[in-house]
């Protein structure tokens, strides 16, 4: 193989701008695969880190499975007929999960659960002074909550463990917080539709990043929003953390087999996002995909060019006893070679250019969480991937130069000539 | 051995063109033997050229066949026939062929580098000494482009011989020179055949070169018309001296 190295190199060499331009081209196919994969990759990881930490995993809601069939119908049975129900009035029976407790013990022996959180959520106003504003209240253990959906870490002002020991306390998101221009200590009021108007003492303020959350969340005790929401004794959610979120589907679905309420997977939950992820994963890759394609046709233009230039040379060695494999083994070297250094240069040049973004402020992602730096995604499979692609495309771009170069038979040219 | 002619022709025909098939050798007869300095001349057309490229295993007959040093050609395969030119045949074309992105002695090793049974400084010295002994003593390092037209055919004789072929084949190896280039590369190959015992056939129309070989053939449409003897003020080697130092009288530089 010497002979045929040495000649590869020594072309590739007296051909240095026309090859560079080749090896342009793949660096900047490998660097568009490794910076696009690293943006891209980079913001929904962190975007899914966001969401797995502070929402549950499995969400049990106070929705009973079960078809309900209008009473008409069950005294029709099958018999053909046509029914048309007017003026339903809506039922007076309040939507709660049966007893919340024995249920909660019973779910957190399924496998994978590590944590069980029981919850009353609904809508509520908060105020203080003239200032008004929608919120979420929920009224939560703040303990056990705080396994469920870490809480604590987000605490910004205050402390999450007093309101476990104040029946008026309230924990705030920040925005709210702000919105509504009170502090830890100061006091706001919160009503309901149907419930009792309370007096809240903000204990804690918290931030998770993610807006709709830290604008309109206030976390109250159980008791306190039961109280407020005037719902008794009611609790109509329950929260699960798993071990494995991935695996989030498989319980949902044992959950509602078991015990007929309504579940609801935090892949569920934030699908039209992970939709999103999803097309801009396929973007990516057709994106990707054009630019690598383009580096592949620029070794193959070049190549050609170049084994058309070339047959003169290609016939004297072949008249002086190479094979049409030396040949051809002599452009697939070139072609890898110029794959190979245009993956190394696209691979430093990406390095580069991931740590330059990684300083710079991202603008507000999609508006859900708040403006912070870019999250880049950079892992050695990556780099690898690239590597082995730009090499493949090099390969096979060069491979019909090659091919082309080997059939050349020495007395066609010596003829010609 | 010297029983084996170097190269023997028998009946050879050669058909050209894809769909109008023209005749190029009517059925040529023809033996070479070792140690003889052969030209083969004739107008334009009739097929020179093609003789020397059957010769030298470049190309297939259409029928007929040629041995080379008693070995028949047309069973052996691209891969086997492009190792028997690597190794018993070497070649001097009008163009030199030199690769312009090497040096002369890269250029004068590349045939054995090929070669497994060659080691890369056994080459380098092969190709250095060589090449010193044409004359280009001082050109090793030079490419192509910054060498005359007569010292870039020498480089190409320096390629043909450097890996000790017995046979060498040249077509119009002066058809690019001047006079004096040109009488130049003609004392080179008097010298190997008179030294090395080496086999020459070369294809000339220049009738006063053709005068300095032994035996002229001359074709004429595709058939032998004429083999002239001519005599040569030297005596060629009994032998071929395959291992002998290469002692040629050093050429001038310039031409």
């Amino acid at each position: 193989m010497r002979a045929q190295l040495f000649i590869a190199g020594r072309q590739l060499w007296h051909r240095k701008l026309l090859n560079s331009i080749a090896v342009l081209g793949v660096m900047l196919g490998v660097l568009a695969l490794i910076s696009i994969t690293g943006i891209m990759r980079g913001f929904q990881t962190r975007f899914l880190d966001t969401i797995l930490q502070i929402s549950p995993h499995v969400v049990v809601l106070d929705t009973e499975l079960g078809e309900k069939r209008p009473v008409i119908d069950l005294l029709l049975g099958d018999s053909p007929s046509a029914t048309r129900i007017l003026h339903q009035t809506p039922t007076d029976r309040q939507r709660r999960i049966a007893r919340p407790t024995e249920s909660a013990r019973a779910l957190s022996r399924l496998e994978g659960v590590e944590a069980v959180a029981l919850l009353v959520v609904g809508n509520a106003v908060a105020s203080a002074g003239s200032k008004e504003l929608p919120v979420e209240l929920r009224g939560i253990d703040p303990a056990v909550q705080d396994r469920v959906t870490p809480l604590r870490d987000k605490v910004v002002a205050g402390a999450l463990e007093e309101l476990g020991g104040a029946v008026d306390g309230a924990v705030i998101g920040g925005e709210l917080a702000e919105q509504l221009g009170v502090a830890v200590g100061d006091t706001i009021a919160c009503a309901s539709a149907r419930g009792e108007r309370a007096r809240l003492r903000i204990v804690a303020i918290f931030e998770t990043g993610v807006q709709s959350l830290d604008k309109g969340r206030l976390y109250v005790t159980t008791r306190q929003a039961q109280t407020i929401l005037g719902r008794g004794d009611v609790i109509d959610r329950i929260e699960l953390r798993l071990a494995d979120p991935e695996r989030a589907p498989a319980v949902t679905a044992r959950i509602e087999a078991l015990f007929g309420y309504d579940a609801e997977s935090w892949q569920e939950t934030n699908s039209s996002m992970l939709d999103v992820f999803a097309q801009q994963n396929v973007i990516t890759r057709i994106i990707i995909g054009a630019v690598l394609l383009v580096g592949g046709f620029g070794i193959l233009s070049i190549q050609i060019m170049i084994v058309l230039e070339k047959r003169r040379d290609i016939a004297l060695l072949k008249s002086v006893g190479y094979s049409s494999r030396d040949v051809l083994a002599i452009f697939l070297t070139e072609g890898a070679v110029v794959a190979f250094l245009g993956a190394a240069l696209g691979a430093g040049a990406s390095r580069i250019l991931l740590d330059l973004l990684r300083g710079l402020r991202s603008a507000s992602g999609f508006g859900y969480t708040k403006p912070s730096t870019f999250a880049i995604y950079e892992r050695p499979s990556v780099y690898a991937l690239a590597f082995v692609f730009a090499v493949v495309v090099g390969l096979l771009a060069s491979l019909v130069p090659a091919w082309r170069a080997s059939r050349v038979e020495p007395v066609d040219v010596l003829r010609g000539s | 051995m010297s029983a084996t002619p170097a190269l023997e022709a028998r009946q050879l025909v050669r058909d050209l063109g894809d769909e109008v098939k023209t005749r190029i050798l009517h059925g040529l007869d023809l033996t070479i033997a070792s140690g003889e300095l052969v030209s083969v001349t004739g107008p334009s057309g009739s097929g020179k050229s093609t003789l020397l490229y059957l010769l030298g295993a470049l190309d297939r007959p259409t029928s007929g066949e040629v041995f080379i040093e008693g070995t028949p050609i047309s069973p052996l395969d691209d891969l086997a026939r492009g190792a028997l030119r690597g190794v018993r045949l070497g070649f001097v074309f009008q163009f030199h062929f030199l690769l312009p992105e090497l040096t002369a002695i890269e250029n004068v090793m590349i045939p054995m580098l090929r070669r497994k049974d060659i080691g890369p400084a056994d080459a380098r010295q092969r190709a250095v000494d060589v090449l010193t002994t044409l004359g280009l003593g001082d050109k090793l390092a030079h490419r192509p482009n910054q060498l005359s037209g007569g010292q870039q055919q020498r480089v190409s004789i320096a390629r043909a011989i450097a890996h000790r072929p017995r046979i060498l084949l040249a077509d119009e190896p002066t058809g690019n020179l001047d006079s004096v280039a040109g009488e130049a590369v003609i004392d080179i190959f008097e010298q190997l055949v008179r030294d090395r015992g080496m086999t020459i056939v070369m294809v000339t129309h220049e009738a006063s070169y053709a005068k300095r070989t032994q035996r002229e053939i001359r074709l004429h449409d595709g058939r032998i018309a004429d083999i002239v003897s001519h005599r040569v003020p030297f005596e060629p080697a009994r032998h071929h001296r395959d291992d002998a130092a290469i002692e040629l009288a050093r050429v001038p530089n310039g031409s």
